[in-house]
């Protein structure tokens, strides 16, 4: 980093490829440069730049969305006069309505509860270091976003929307629902949110805080 | 120079390099995570999880995904017979999407994590770099496969009850998640620096509890 945030420890400029265990100094990073491992390429750290302002309005965003996309209508099905209306969480309900509980239970956390969880944690993080306010927990939810980070599955989901529309469009008329154009908004939004936060920032910018 | 011959290691979750006691594990100072110099018993947990997989991978293809009822007919279909319906409604694009994703990722990923384990084992010296590489794209594109579990579930969701018609989501799906979540999981325990290791001190952390 060009400035070194203040009460980060030293060695935070050394790093341990997490993929060969080279050890290696990261270079001082511009605004949008990435350091990459001297071995294997593997990405060790990106400074998105931007400061904490942008990833809070793009997750702030991101939450709205992510409410708007699951207050309205999915999709909406219409067989000779008979309609059914589907929301996102009915995509899980219906596995567990045919016994499928597990599977209802993968869905379910990939297409909402771990893109809410990723969204609200980031904000409480990023609330919290841009306010200074001492909050409870804080290490926890900061380290929460990386372990949930593979299960979320917005852009798989979507690409089963197309999947789904083009099969059941041969048998019945479909509607787009408001939600579907929310749900686009959020992936678009969540990924750009992802892309302005690196959470290696945010641990040495908690390293000098009495938070817990 | 190797962070582990100066028992050195990054924390897995925020990354703070730090020095380990002998034991080779210890907690982060910064985020309290555990790290280790290599993970517990990676390989053969990754082998268990790999194994499962494969043997999931029989009904996971050869039971139907869902059930079509409609005016009295009844049309299974399964992974396989999905992308060839989407192929018969001159649907290309999307049905070659679909093969890949379902079909050769899945396929592709559980031979890949074999490779990786098989090479480690044999303490290979060779393309380290390429099988690190080959490991970063495995762990990235195997969520793709997820996609006909969402396809399943919305159709499901959307065709219920009717009078016309009902599609009923099938055992295939359950086992076809668990061939998704389970090489999630063999990738997760995969330890890449292993394909570094010599196989001196590092191996030994990761292959004895």
């Amino acid at each position: 980093m060009k400035q070194r945030e203040r009460g980060a420890p030293f060695r935070a400029e050394l790093t341990a490829c997490h993929e060969c265990d080279e050890l290696q100094r990261i270079p001082a990073l511009e605004a949008g440069q990435a350091a990459r491992c001297r071995i294997c390429q593997a990405l060790l750290l990106r400074n998105p730049g931007g400061g904490l302002d942008r990833p809070l309005a793009l997750f702030l965003s991101a939450l709205i969305l992510l409410l708007l996309a699951n207050i309205f209508p999915f999709m909406t099905l219409e067989i000779q006069g008979q309609q059914e209306i589907t929301t996102i969480l009915g995509t899980s309900q219906v596995l567990y309505h045919a016994g499928m509980g597990a599977l209802a239970v993968v869905v379910f956390l990939t297409s909402i509860l771990a893109p809410a969880l990723i969204i609200s944690c980031a904000l409480y993080v990023l609330l919290a270091i841009r306010f200074n306010v001492s909050l409870p927990a804080v290490r926890m939810a900061l380290s929460w976003i990386s372990h949930l980070k593979p299960w979320v599955m917005l852009d798989v989901y979507m690409l089963g929307v197309l999947v789904a529309f083009v099969k059941l469009d041969k048998m019945a008329s479909l509607h787009i629902g408001l939600s579907l154009f929310a749900f686009i908004g959020l992936i678009i939004l969540s990924t750009a949110a992802m892309a302005a936060f690196e959470p290696q920032l945010l641990w040495r910018r908690l390293a000098g805080k009495r938070f817990t | 120079m190797r962070a582990r011959h100066l028992g050195l290691a990054s924390c897995h979750t925020c990354n703070l390099l730090q020095r380990l006691p002998a034991s080779g594990h210890g907690h982060c100072p910064r985020c309290h995570s555990r790290v280790r110099l290599r993970m517990a018993n990676s390989i053969s947990i990754t082998w268990a999880f790999l194994i499962t997989a494969v043997i999931a991978y029989l009904p996971a293809n050869l039971y139907p995904v869902m059930t079509v009822v409609s005016l009295g007919n009844t049309q299974s279909d399964t992974i396989l017979s999905g992308v060839v319906f989407l192929l018969l409604h001159g649907d290309w694009p999307l049905a070659l999407i679909v093969f890949v994703a379902s079909v050769m990722v899945p396929l592709l990923k559980m031979a890949a994590l074999a490779y990786l384990l098989l090479s480690v084992q044999r303490r290979s010296p060779l393309r380290k770099a390429q099988r690190t590489r080959l490991y970063r794209i495995i762990e990235m594109v195997g969520r793709w496969s997820m996609v006909d579990i969402f396809v399943v579930a919305l159709m499901a969701a959307l065709v219920q009850a009717g009078n016309l018609a009902t599609i009923i989501p099938g055992p295939g799906a359950l086992a076809f998640a668990s061939v998704v979540i389970l090489t999630i999981f063999a990738a997760m325990s995969f330890d890449p620096r292993l394909i570094w290791d010599k196989g001196e001190v590092g191996h030994d952390i990761a292959t004895s509890p």
